[in-house]
């Protein structure tokens, strides 16, 4: 069985394993995006992969997701390796990636309906769902008549709904006001603590990252290389104003601009 | 979370508000306006009418008026494919005559316009493989190919069929094909992280619905080009509204063209009404 960092994968729910991705290979102008990037995400663990914008973490999280392929190396869920998307990898993208045509309830059951659930399950986990990311009372509702915070609980209502293994989330609030990014990382805190779910958190933003994560994942730039993985070691609920804070941000920052 | 919803309902809410007064102000003062405008149209025409003094040159609304009601009066007895003999008001009769191939053409070319062109924009290979003859094809106008429609099936509702399918395939191809391509990306990788894997459940699912607003406007569109084709089409002889037309301005009789022409105008709006509150029920969505 493989490892990465010398611990075996069946202990691990996700591992990616020496993960290269380089554009046009076949071409004059070959691009490296990533190069040989190694970590791990323990069950129930909330990871940030951060890192300056041109590292190559939207394609890590594409390539975790499925939706791309690795020019080398490879992604293991619970010791499997990931060929494409599926089920086991809920995915929130910043742009939500809403069906407008499908009302919130209808979104959320997307996933439900490609089961064999009954749909008397099926109405029952939306709600539950829909519940839980504090939407009760819209089930009717369009997307297009939310707010930006909103749809993104939409989204991940409705990635939580299939009860993945892993919850993939890309930026999700990258397209949010600052005001509404914090209501929603508390928010998100709460599903996490209440579903036990395993976060891989893609970010730019550092604060994010360390208001966050269990670990981050620090990448560096061109091509994306792991700097280095930070565990932040602080309670929950996690204060900006704390010194200690500050400290990891700044640390995880010298480590960005050093590499 | 209540806070930021809250404030949402507020703002919106008000926005609508005035909106709808707004419009209400607009609406009395645009109908008003259009009233008079109407008016004046036929005031200037009748004027004309009466200044030329030849009703085969400018009938004048009257003798358009008086024609329609003549020709709401005269009974006449068809006989249409499948539907057998008809006998009625020469007008709904000939309504009648240019439908059946006006429904069937817009049907088929509709259906075929809307596959082809979801195929070749879902397909990289249906693309390649058919896009040089649809960039030669489609630029021909449907009337052209009365030359086929004369030699394969002859100028009657075969013919017409034939042709107003044409006119209806390609504005359904063009719309359901951009329809397709604006499928956003990420509506499709979602919908294969929550397990649509097979190319006909992603069609089914994400891709139809998502360009269900393009291909909606592409038929509303052909709804009325059709229309057009229909007369034109009949004009060479297939029977109906059209082919009264041509017919009655062959006998200087140019109020009676003139009342073909209002009764397409009317079916055009009726059937464009009808499809826009079909269309705003199905896109309730994009409010």
């Amino acid at each position: 069985m493989a490892r990465v960092d010398g611990v075996e994968d069946g202990d691990r729910r996700v591992a990616v394993d020496g993960v290269t991705k380089v554009f046009g290979a076949d071409g004059d102008d070959p691009v490296r995006a990533l190069d040989g990037v190694s970590f791990s995400v323990e069950e129930g663990e909330f990871v940030c992969i951060v890192g300056p914008s041109g590292c190559g973490k939207t394609t890590l999280f594409r390539i975790i997701a499925g939706l791309e392929d690795a020019t080398d190396g490879e992604v293991r869920l619970d010791g499997n390796t990931v060929t494409g998307p599926a089920m086991d990898r809920g995915m929130v993208f910043q742009e939500y990636g809403l069906f407008p045509w499908r009302t919130v309830l209808e979104n959320v059951a997307f996933g439900l309906e490609q089961q064999d659930a009954s749909a008397d399950e099926r109405l029952e986990r939306s709600r539950e769902m829909i519940d839980l990311v504090g939407l009760d009372g819209f089930e009717d509702a369009y997307p297009n008549e939310l707010s930006g915070g909103m749809k993104q609980r939409v989204g991940i209502a409705r990635a939580l709904a299939v009860d993945p293994a892993l919850l993939l989330m890309d930026e999700p609030f990258g397209s949010v006001d600052a005001q509404t990014r914090n209501m929603l990382h508390d928010e998100l805190l709460d599903i996490w603590a209440e579903t036990e779910k395993t976060v891989l958190f893609v970010t730019h933003d550092v604060e994010e990252a360390v208001t966050l994560a269990d670990r981050v994942v620090v990448l560096s730039g061109g091509p994306g290389t792991v700097a280095e993985v930070v565990d932040v070691d602080l309670d929950r609920p996690r204060s900006r104003t704390d010194a200690v804070f500050g400290e990891y941000q700044e640390r995880i920052l010298g480590l960005i601009h050093e590499n | 979370m209540s806070v930021e919803t809250a404030a949402d309902g507020e703002t919106e809410t008000a926005a609508t508000g005035a909106r709808a007064s707004l419009t209400e102000r607009f609406d009395r003062r645009s109908l008003l306006l259009g009233l008079v405008g109407s008016l004046a149209f036929l005031a200037v025409w009748q004027a004309g009418a009466m200044a030329i003094g030849r009703t085969y040159l400018l009938p004048s609304p009257v003798a358009v008026a008086t024609a329609f009601a003549g020709e709401l009066a005269k009974t006449e007895t068809v006989t249409l494919p499948l539907l057998g003999e008809l006998t009625g008001s020469k007008l709904v009769v000939k309504l009648f005559q240019s439908l059946v191939h006006y429904v069937p053409g817009l049907l088929i070319g509709t259906v075929l316009g809307v596959a082809l062109g979801v195929a070749m924009a879902w397909s990289e290979t249906l693309d390649d493989l058919f896009t040089p003859v649809t960039r030669v094809l489609r630029p021909i106008p449907p009337l052209a190919w009365i030359a086929f429609a004369i030699v394969w099936i002859g100028i009657g509702h075969g013919g017409a069929i034939f042709i107003v399918a044409i006119g209806a395939f390609w504005i359904n191809f063009y719309n359901a094909y951009s329809g397709v391509e604006g499928v956003p990306q990420g509506q499709r990788e979602v919908a294969a992280s929550l397990g649509v894997h097979s190319d006909w459940g992603m069609i089914r699912k994400v891709v139809l619905p998502s360009a269900s607003p393009e291909i909606l406007t592409g038929i509303r569109t052909s709804i009325g080009q059709c229309w057009m084709i229909v007369v034109a089409a009949e004009l060479f002889g297939a029977p109906g509204v059209g082919y009264q037309i041509i017919n009655a301005s062959q006998n200087l009789d140019t109020q009676v063209s003139v009342v073909y022409m209002l009764v397409i105008s009317l079916v055009f709006l009726t059937s464009d009404a009808l499809f826009r509150r079909v269309e705003g029920r199905v896109l309730a969505w994009r409010e």
